[in-house]
């Protein structure tokens, strides 16, 4: 196993523990008591999301790794061949994929709660506001294995959500379109997995 | 008066008739030796007339003011990731910029896609945000799309470890103070960076995504610039409130700045080459924690 690998495998690990270990001190701050069987079960939730995001990773990097590396280049063509081998690669790795898969049921309640918190708490407005601007067409079509459409916006995501949620590592990231949360692959813009009605409605 | 002295005075009012035909009668920069000159544009990426007008507009300036790179503030292109969409919103408007040796160094806007980094020409060399140097000047570049913990750490770290001495520069996508109508202030984000960038001493913040051109009055001893009609304009969207020193929502702009020393010389020309701002920032010596 090379460095660079063996420091990535560490890393998803880390991440894993990481954010247990985030999801945990959230739900204890201020309060000093032992977890609820609520604020568990979203840890248990958020637990099962990392493990599974690691697992995409694993199959995601050994395709890359077969790829020509990405580097900087004054080609935009180079840019977009890595963009679509790379989707392609994974679409064909990943035939059944289907929604779920990475934000399972116990995931999805998780970032239900983990929205609701900031969504619906005292500083809503604000993380509303800034979400909302320039976002994506809702009624935009997301499919698990579909590419992320390049022509339409992406929804800048509140500083606080992203806290409240699970870390990522670079290659994938969250997406909000509407009040779906999309787990996308960044280099690929391939949608990994889709869990809708997750960010509450605006009131 | 001798002749030499009648014939300066000719040459002066030559010169000053020229530039203002130009519109560029009120150049404020001293081009001071050593100094850090660079141009601001976002929201620039159409591909359409407007943008290719301000981009002649600076590549006019820069006869002038010969600024050596140019810092973008988002939606860099608005009509893909197609390698046509680089050429026509980016490589042929800029062309003559980038074949005179400009830099452009990217940040990144909801219309872009991440691969952008990639684009060797936007000088990110692969990542969402970063950092680099110029003379006197550390710049920050960031991805306020995505203003996730890990990124504030990096932020907190790079500010921290540029220590006291030099200028710092933030700039990103979305503005932490607008009077723009249609976005306005991005608050959730204000909370995260404020605080940081106070501590730090942050000393002046550039931003896009509203489609006018604002400077903001100095918050917490910092000034924020809204430069986000480079290309696309939403005319009359800029409400002048209590925090605007001055606006400019009628046709596109762009801005060039000038750090020499302790002092940022900045103006705001428009597409048909008008001055519509300008004027000087001292910096005053403030701890960086």
């Amino acid at each position: 196993m090379s460095t660079k690998r063996w420091i990535r495998c560490r890393g998803v690990s880390g991440l894993v523990a990481l954010s247990l270990c985030v999801v945990a001190t959230r739900m204890l701050a201020g309060q000093g008591a032992a977890l609820s069987k609520e604020q568990a079960d979203d840890v248990a939730g958020f637990k099962e999301f990392s493990v599974r995001v690691q697992a995409y990773l694993k199959l995601q990097r050994t395709i890359e790794s077969s790829l020509p590396a990405l580097k900087p280049t004054d080609l935009p063509e180079m840019i977009t061949a890595h963009q679509q081998a790379l989707a392609r690669k994974i679409q064909e790795a990943r035939p059944h994929a289907k929604p779920g898969d990475i934000f399972t049921p116990a995931a999805r309640e998780a970032f239900r709660h983990a929205s609701r918190a900031v969504l619906e708490g005292p500083h809503s407005a604000n993380s509303r506001a800034y979400m909302q601007p320039g976002a994506p067409d809702p009624r935009m079509r997301l499919a698990v294995n579909g590419i992320y459409p390049d022509t339409e916006p992406i929804t800048a995501l509140s500083p606080a959500l992203l806290a409240a949620f699970p870390p990522l590592p670079v290659e994938v990231a969250y997406r909000v379109v509407g009040r779906t949360l999309i787990l996308i692959d960044v280099e690929s813009r391939l949608v990994v997995d889709v869990a809708r009605l997750i960010l509450p409605p605006a009131s | 008066m001798r002749p030499r002295g009648v014939l300066s005075l000719v040459l002066l009012a030559v010169v000053t008739l020229v530039l203002s035909a130009s519109g560029a009668a009120e150049f404020v920069f001293p081009l001071q030796a050593n100094s850090v000159r660079f141009a601001a544009i976002g929201d620039m990426g159409t591909g359409k007339q407007p943008q290719i007008d301000v981009a002649q507009q600076m590549l006019k300036s820069r006869a002038i003011f010969p600024f050596e790179f140019v810092i973008t503030l988002g939606d860099n292109l608005y009509t893909g990731s197609r390698p046509s969409d680089y050429d026509k919103d980016f490589a042929v408007p800029y062309k003559a910029l980038l074949d005179a040796g400009v830099q452009f160094y990217a940040t990144l806007g909801n219309h872009d896609t991440t691969n952008e980094r990639f684009y060797k020409p936007f000088n990110m060399n692969g990542a969402n945000y970063y950092s680099y140097q110029k003379r006197n000047v550390r710049f920050f570049a960031l991805d306020s799309n995505y203003m996730d913990p890990k990124q504030t750490s990096w932020l907190e770290t790079q500010l921290r470890e540029a220590g006291g001495g030099d200028w710092k520069i933030c700039y990103f996508h979305h503005p932490l103070y607008s009077s723009g109508e249609f976005h306005g202030p991005a608050n959730d984000l204000r909370k995260v960076l404020e605080p940081l960038f106070v501590k730090y001493g942050v000393d002046v913040v550039f931003a896009g995504h509203e489609h006018v051109y604002e400077r903001v009055r100095p918050q917490k001893g910092i000034y924020y610039f809204t430069e986000g009609a480079s290309g696309s304009l939403r005319p009359g969207n800029l409400a002048f409130s209590a925090i605007t020193a001055k606006g400019f929502d009628t046709d596109r702009s762009f801005m060039m700045i000038e750090i020499a020393g302790d002092d940022m010389y900045f103006q705001t020309t428009s597409r048909t080459g008008v001055v519509v701002d300008s004027g000087v920032i001292h910096r005053t010596s403030r701890p960086a924690s």
